[in-house]
């Protein structure tokens, strides 16, 4: 069902959200502002497609949600990183930093 | 991993919360939505403007959702509802197909739920006793002496128990008839005499109410009684309120204590348990410490770590020290050999071969239905090729489009499985009945969670091993279907090969089958067809048991006098009965193969060796043998006159005079008390089977009843007269002359000799069934299978008769092709059935397992059958239009 390519882009994806819920919770609309603030409009997402990769993390166990009130007190569902979840940040960010390196290595010499 | 299961907790969650998360994921992606386009307006944009940017910057929300479905993880369970409402649906459309399939499957797993509920019941669960594999019997032979299964004394029990060091706890048991009264008529009632610990031996409770105590066995202490689970049921209606009551048996009130659980009717059928002080005669010999007495089975509970043959090594030593210590008591030179045989091992010993044989013949049968099913489904597939092909090119997968094949015939293997449960519990009752024959665990047999369990899987399994073997066309196959106006598959040769391949072996385990039964049923004709030596027509048997009680001695000694008195006067008022025509007793009826008496003889002018002759004890009244029309080959019968202390007289049987006397027997002298007393032979009469027609007739020594009287014993009457019309005034003969007198119900000996081989003709037929059904579905195959090939090649049948073939011509082109496969199975079914024949074996009586009337017999049957399958569709070649085959498109 998956299609090929979208695997590092999916991946990539998780990485982020997790690491913007690492300082705490925060919800779906939340969540993409700071994607878009942060990578300075560089990467452009679909707001929606936010989505899919929230429901995929939950599934695996990384993150939680739970229904909230929002800074202008309004309804939304707010996400939360776990223990397993704050694990995981760890190890990709660290995969991240090494495969982030070696690509630069390989522009730099060849 | 904690990770995966996780996972797959959160997806089987999403599975049951489905309509919550769907109508949540509603609510956040609207919020979001709103979201956005508040910020958009904020931002200076108009309400619709905003609206549509925020919508822009979102995507494509249907397509979202999806994705966000899948990744809940619940697609895979989305698409199997969908795999099985569709296999639903199109299995309703075809009900001709499913009902033969589940039809067939459930007949195949029916029968193998119920001979497997059997094969778990008694070979595989354990006893119902605390340990059970540690309880054994013991045995006690002389080798040497031919002296087997000896039994015990009290003082040797005694010995034993306080010796051994590999046994925890003996304990004692033996059988005897009381009396029950009281009630409307008096009542013989199978009575145990065990040791007080012999519960504690088994673990077994009272299912209500007490067991045996140390002082039930006390001398003087009230007489108690345990009531067997069935017997409560079956006299006392399954009431509690027994326990408490006291019943009047024989001389005594008897208090009922408790009622047992469902037990195995092991070591005998008894209906009442009671201490070992109950029974006089083994108090006697207790009292006077007759070693010689052996009267009683020993039980014993393996010490933990003691294995049977270190027991049986140390009990060897302690008897043959007992020997020597106690000579008298000890037959000279005779060396014990005693065995502990764990009880588990003796109770299935009998029902084993014969189970796993059906068991074997089950699998058999389910194998060939589901070659069957197979085939069927492969030709429905077939027939399906457009069907498949559309759904192939519309983007159905490879896998999907085989997991949809498997959805279907799962869903058809557990419906067959839901048809077999219900047939193995219709049948429940009959084979409990069938299983009671060969073993005492017969209540051990249920249809438990184990068997369900079993049933699940045989199901699931051959489900997957018919949904399987057709496989999947190739996608070229499906390619040409859809293009093809019927939109039928073509068979490749290879799959018609696989189709032939079915065919082959159906016809080779059910030829094997046949074979199978055909050797039962020969046997079982041979043993029918035996001579037992005596007459069954219009002979009736009659158990009859007097209270011994009330023929006692002063010093509770059996009153040899009193009891044959009556025994004669009975034997008179009975054959002056009008429609009398000859009437006899003896200990037992013929063909009782639960009755064993038999000793060893000293020949008078013979020296006396250390291997005695043997053989059994039988005592008979004057017109016993008269009575079964036994023929007198030498000498006379007993008379009235050989009464006590008118000389010591036997009659021997032809095969004992003809053994130790060479020919003539009468005018010979023997001895079975060790040389005491010897009798001299009055009579040679001919050979009868006592124990079994499957036995050849032991050599038998009959003595007058009136000097061996017994309380319980068969009244044997040829009359003319049914039994029913008999067995009122025989009561009221015995009433008359003692009021105490249980008179049982009575049997004609062709019911006897009906019952004595139900065994091998209920199994022969068993056998039978599963052989014919076997036969049944294998030809259907055939048929098929051949039909099909007949129908793929209608063109090239028109083509040959339009340039002129005969009908002959095109008979014997589909025979030909029909022949093949069936010929080919009968092959390999011959070397398979010498397989299986070799199993069978041990249930044969009187022929080979190599019979060759049995193979040549099932090969004209199964060639039979395998040609009328292959004619229905040969004659629909014949009857092929020309014309009309080629126009076919």
């Amino acid at each position: 069902m998956e299609k090929p390519g979208l695997d590092l882009l999916q991946g990539t994806l998780d990485l982020l959200v997790l690491r913007i819920l690492a300082p705490g919770p925060q919800h779906g609309w939340g969540i993409s502002q700071r994607l878009q603030a942060s990578s300075q409009e560089v990467l452009r997402v679909n707001q929606g497609s936010l989505y899919p990769a929230l429901y995929r993390l939950e599934r695996e166990g990384w993150i939680t949600a739970e229904w909230g009130a929002s800074d202008n007190n309004r309804r939304a569902r707010f996400y939360r990183l776990t223990k397993a979840g704050r694990r995981q940040l760890e190890a990709e960010t660290e995969t991240w930093q090494r495969m982030t390196a070696a690509v630069a290595r390989v522009l730099q010499t060849a | 991993m904690g990770h995966r299961l996780r996972s797959l907790r959160f997806r089987l969650g999403a599975l049951v919360r489905r309509d919550r998360l769907e109508t949540e994921m509603d609510e956040e992606l609207r919020l979001h939505l709103e979201r956005q386009s508040e910020e958009n307006e904020r931002a200076g944009m108009s309400p619709g403007e905003a609206r549509r940017a925020a919508q822009l910057a979102f995507g494509s929300v249907d397509s979202l959702k999806e994705e966000c479905r899948e990744s809940w993880g619940v697609q895979l369970f989305d698409s199997v509802s969908q795999d099985v409402r569709f296999g639903l649906r199109g299995l309703r459309r075809n009900p001709g197909f499913t009902a033969v399939v589940v039809l067939t499957l459930g007949l195949g797993i029916g029968a193998n739920t119920a001979i497997f509920s059997v094969v778990s019941g008694i070979l595989l669960r354990p006893l119902p006793y605390r340990e059970g594999d540690r309880i054994v019997a013991l045995r006690h032979d002389t080798p040497n002496t031919n002296a087997s299964d000896l039994g015990f004394s009290v003082p040797e029990l005694q010995d034993l128990r306080r010796l051994s060091t590999s046994l925890d706890v003996v304990s004692e048991y033996h059988q005897m008839n009381f009396t029950l009264l009281g009630g409307a008529e008096p009542l013989r009632v199978r009575t145990a005499v065990v040791s007080a610990g012999f519960f504690d031996m088994l673990g077994v409770q009272p299912a209500f109410g007490r067991g045996f105590r140390a002082e039930d066995e006390a001398h003087g202490a009230e007489a108690v009684l345990l009531l067997s689970h069935a017997y409560w049921r079956q006299a006392f209606g399954g009431d509690p309120g027994v326990v408490g009551r006291r019943f009047q048996m024989n001389d005594k009130p008897h208090l009922v204590i408790g009622v047992l659980p469902p037990l195995p009717a092991f070591p005998g059928e008894d209906d009442v348990f009671m201490p070992a002080t109950a029974c006089p005669f083994r108090e006697r010999a207790a009292a006077t410490g007759n070693r010689q007495a052996r009267l009683l089975s020993g039980y014993a509970r393996l010490r933990p770590g003691a294995t049977p043959e270190a027991a049986r090594a140390e009990l060897t030593a302690l008897m043959a020290g007992l020997a020597q210590e106690h000579k008298d008591a000890y037959t000279a030179g005779a060396v014990p050999a005693l065995a502990a045989d764990p009880v588990r091992e003796l109770m299935v010993r009998d029902a084993r071969p014969t189970f796993l044989i059906l068991l074997t013949t089950v699998g058999l049968v389910l194998l060939i239905a589901c070659a069957n099913v197979a085939n069927l489904a492969l030709a429905r597939l077939f027939d399906r090729g457009k069907e498949i092909a559309v759904r192939a090119a519309l983007g159905a997968g490879r896998t999907r489009l085989l997991r949809q094949l498997l959805t279907e015939s799962t869903i058809l293997a557990l419906a067959g499985g839901v048809v077999g449960l219900l047939f193995a519990a219709a049948t429940h009752g009959a084979i409990v009945g069938f299983a009671a024959r060969f073993t005492p665990r017969a209540s051990d047999v249920q249809l438990d969670g184990s068997v369900l369990v079993f049933t699940l899987a045989i199901s699931l399994l051959s489900g997957l091993v018919f949904g399987s073997l057709p496989g999947l066309p190739s996608a070229e196959l499906l390619a040409r279907a859809a293009s093809s106006d019927d939109g039928r598959l073509t068979a490749g040769p290879g799959r018609q090969r696989v189709r032939s391949a079915l065919v082959v072996a159906q016809v080779a385990l059910s030829f094997t089958l046949v074979i199978a039964a055909a050797l039962l049923l020969r046997s079982f004709a041979k043993l029918r067809a035996v001579d037992p030596g005596f007459q069954v027509e219009n002979v009736v048997a009659v158990p009859i048991d007097v209270n011994w009680s009330s023929f006692l001695s002063e010093e509770r000694r059996t009153d040899v006098e009193r009891l044959s008195a009556f025994h004669v006067a009975f034997q008179e008022r009975v054959a002056a009965l009008p429609g009398m025509l000859q009437v006899g007793s003896a200990y037992t009826f013929p063909l009782n193969n639960q009755f064993r008496n038999d000793g060893s003889l000293l020949i008078e002018g013979r020296e006396a060796t250390a291997n005695p002759s043997r053989a059994e004890f039988l005592g008979t009244s004057p017109d016993y043998f008269r009575a079964l029309n036994v023929p007198l080959r030498e000498g006379r019968f007993f008379s009235l006159d050989d009464r006590r202390g008118t000389g010591d007289v036997v009659i021997v049987s032809e095969s004992l005079a003809r053994r130790e006397f060479g020919g003539s027997a009468v005018g010979g002298r023997l001895s079975f008390d060790r040389g005491e007393t010897w009798r001299t032979v009055v009579g040679v009469v001919g050979d009868i089977r006592q124990a079994a027609l499957s036995e050849a007739p032991r050599p038998t020594l009959y003595l007058p009843f009136a000097q061996f009287p017994s309380f319980s014993f068969s009244l044997i009457l040829r009359a003319s007269l049914p039994p029913e019309a008999l067995v009122a005034s025989v009561r009221e003969a015995a009433r008359s002359l003692a009021p105490d007198t249980a008179v049982g119900a009575p049997r004609t000996l062709d019911q006897i000799r009906h019952e004595s081989i139900a065994s091998p003709r209920l199994t022969a037929l068993l056998l039978s069934l599963f052989a014919g059904l076997a036969l049944v579905i294998a030809a259907a195959g055939l048929s098929g299978v051949l039909a099909y090939a007949v129908s793929q090649r209608t063109r090239e049948i028109g083509v040959r008769v339009a340039l002129g073939a005969a009908p002959r011509d095109v008979l014997r082109l589909v025979m030909r092709q029909g022949m093949a496969p069936l010929l080919a199975g009968l092959a390999l079914g011959v070397v398979a059935a010498l397989g299986l024949s070799r199993l069978v074996s041990r249930l044969l009586f009187g022929i080979e397992p190599t019979d060759p009337l049995c193979f040549g017999g099932s090969l004209a049957v199964l060639l039979a059958v395998g040609v009328l399958a292959c004619l229905l569709p040969a004659r629909r070649a014949v009857a092929v239009e020309p014309m009309q085959a080629l126009r076919l498109p």
